[in-house]
C-alpha cells in the first residue's frame, strides 16, 4: 500500500485527525529543525522553535491552501518564527559578539571544527542575525529577492546588500588560507 | 572593466537579465572568472551542508494514541499482579461463607418474605395516600438470612481491594 501523500494527511488533519498531522510532523521535523538551527545556531532553541512552528501551523491549518507544497510552506513559517524570536531577543551587536566569543571552540571541539560542515555552521553562526535570515531564505528555501523582501518587510536593496555582504563574510571565513 | 560583486551574485541567483553579457565577459576575463569560481564554490558548500538530527520527536504531541499504547511499566505490572493475587485470596476466603449462606436459604421462606415485602409496600402506599401513618407500617420484614455479616465483610473486602487497586492503576490517567 502506498504511503499517504502530504495532501491526504493534511486533509485528514483538517478533519480533526491529529495523528495525521503527527505523521506530517514526522516527515518534516528534520528540515524544519535545520532551518531553525541554521538561523539560531543553538540546538535547544532550534528544537523549541521547530515545535512552536508545528504548533502554529496546526492552528493555521484551516487556512492552509491544500494546493501549496507543505514542506516549503512550513519551512517558511519556521524562518518567520525564528525571525520573530530574534526580533524579541534583539541585543546589541556587542552582546552578539560576546556570545560568539563565548563559543570559542575548546580543544575537543577543535577536532570537530576540522570538519567542513562544522566550519560552515560556525561561519553562518558568526553572521549578524539579519544576514543569516536572508542567507537561509535564499540558499535553503530558494526564495527570490522579491519574496524575501516581502517576507521580511524590508526594501529589495536591503535584501541584496545583506545577502552579498553575508556571502563576502562567509567566503572570507571559509576560504581564508587557514580556514 | 570588471564585473561587480552585485552582477556576479545576481547571475548565480538567477536574478539578472544580463546573463549573456556576463557569460561573455567571464569567458574572456580571468580575474572575474576566478571571482566567479570562488563565489560558485561558496554556493556549493552552503548547499552541501548536511542536515542535523533532532534529539527528540516533535510529532509526539500530535500522536496521543501512540502514548496510550505505550509499554506498561514494571510498577504497573507489579500492581496488576498484586491486585489479582489479593482479590483471589479474598475470594477463596469468601467461598466457605457463600456456601454456608446458600445452605441457609429456605426457598419457602423466600416466597413468604416476598409476599411480606409486597404487603408492606401496599401498606406504605395506603398510608401515603391517606396521611395516616401507623407505627407498625414501617417495620422491616425479616429476611431469611442468618449470619450474613461474615459474607458481607468478605465481599466488602474484595470490593475495597478492587477499587484501591484500580485507583493505583489509573492514577496517571486521573492526573491528566
Amino acid at each position: 500500500m502506498n504511503a499517504p501523500t502530504d495532501r491526504d494527511l493534511i486533509l485528514r488533519a483538517k478533519r480533526g485527525e491529529s495523528e495525521a498531522y503527527g505523521e506530517i510532523v514526522t516527515r518534516h521535523q528534520t528540515s524544519v529543525f535545520n532551518v531553525c538551527y541554521r538561523i539560531l545556531h543553538n540546538r535547544n532553541d532550534a528544537e523549541d522553535l521547530a515545535q512552536e512552528t508545528f504548533m502554529r501551523a496546526y492552528d493555521k491549518l484551516e487556512t492552509f491552501d491544500i494546493e501549496r507544497e507543505f514542506g516549503a510552506w512550513i519551512r517558511r513559517v519556521a524562518a518567520n518564527v525564528c525571525f520573530n524570536f530574534l526580533e524579541s531577543q534583539k541585543t546589541s551587536l556587542a552582546l552578539d559578539e560576546e556570545r560568539d566569543q563565548d563559543k570559542s571552540p575548546s580543544p575537543s571541539q577543535q577536532v570537530e571544527v576540522k570538519e567542513r560542515s562544522e566550519q560552515i555552521r560556525q561561519a553562518l553562526a558568526s553572521l549578524p542575525s539579519n544576514y543569516r535570515l536572508v542567507v537561509e531564505m535564499r540558499h535553503y528555501q530558494e526564495m527570490s529577492y522579491d519574496e524575501i523582501a516581502h517576507e521580511l518587510k524590508i526594501p529589495l536593496s536591503d535584501v541584496k546588500s545583506h545577502l552579498f555582504r553575508a556571502r563576502k563574510i562567509l567566503a572570507e571565513k571559509l576560504h581564508a588560507p587557514n580556514g | 572593466m570588471h564585473l561587480t560583486d552585485e552582477q556576479l551574485n545576481e547571475y548565480l541567483d538567477h536574478e539578472t537579465n544580463e546573463r549573456e553579457q556576463i557569460e561573455l565577459h567571464l569567458k574572456t576575463c580571468h580575474e572575474c572568472s576566478a571571482r566567479f569560481s570562488d563565489l560558485q564554490n561558496l554556493f556549493l558548500e552552503l548547499d552541501s551542508l548536511p542536515d542535523l538530527q533532532l534529539t527528540r520527536d516533535l510529532s509526539k504531541r500530535f500522536n496521543p494514541s501512540r502514548e496510550l499504547i505505550r509499554v506498561p511499566t514494571r510498577w504497573f505490572n507489579l500492581t496488576v499482579f498484586a491486585q489479582a493475587t489479593i482479590a483471589l485470596v479474598a475470594l477463596i476466603i469468601a467461598i466457605p461463607f457463600i456456601a454456608i449462606y446458600l445452605q441457609q436459604i429456605d426457598t419457602t421462606m423466600l416466597v413468604t418474605s416476598f409476599a411480606e415485602v409486597q404487603t408492606l409496600w401496599n401498606t406504605w402506599l395506603d398510608a401515603l395516600s391517606t396521611f395516616e401513618f401507623e407505627s407498625t407500617a414501617f417495620e422491616l420484614p425479616t429476611l431469611p438470612i442468618v449470619e450474613m455479616s461474615s459474607l458481607l465483610i468478605s465481599l466488602a473486602g474484595i470490593f475495597v481491594v478492587w477499587i484501591f487497586g484500580n485507583g493505583i492503576l489509573l492514577r496517571n490517567q486521573i492526573r491528566r
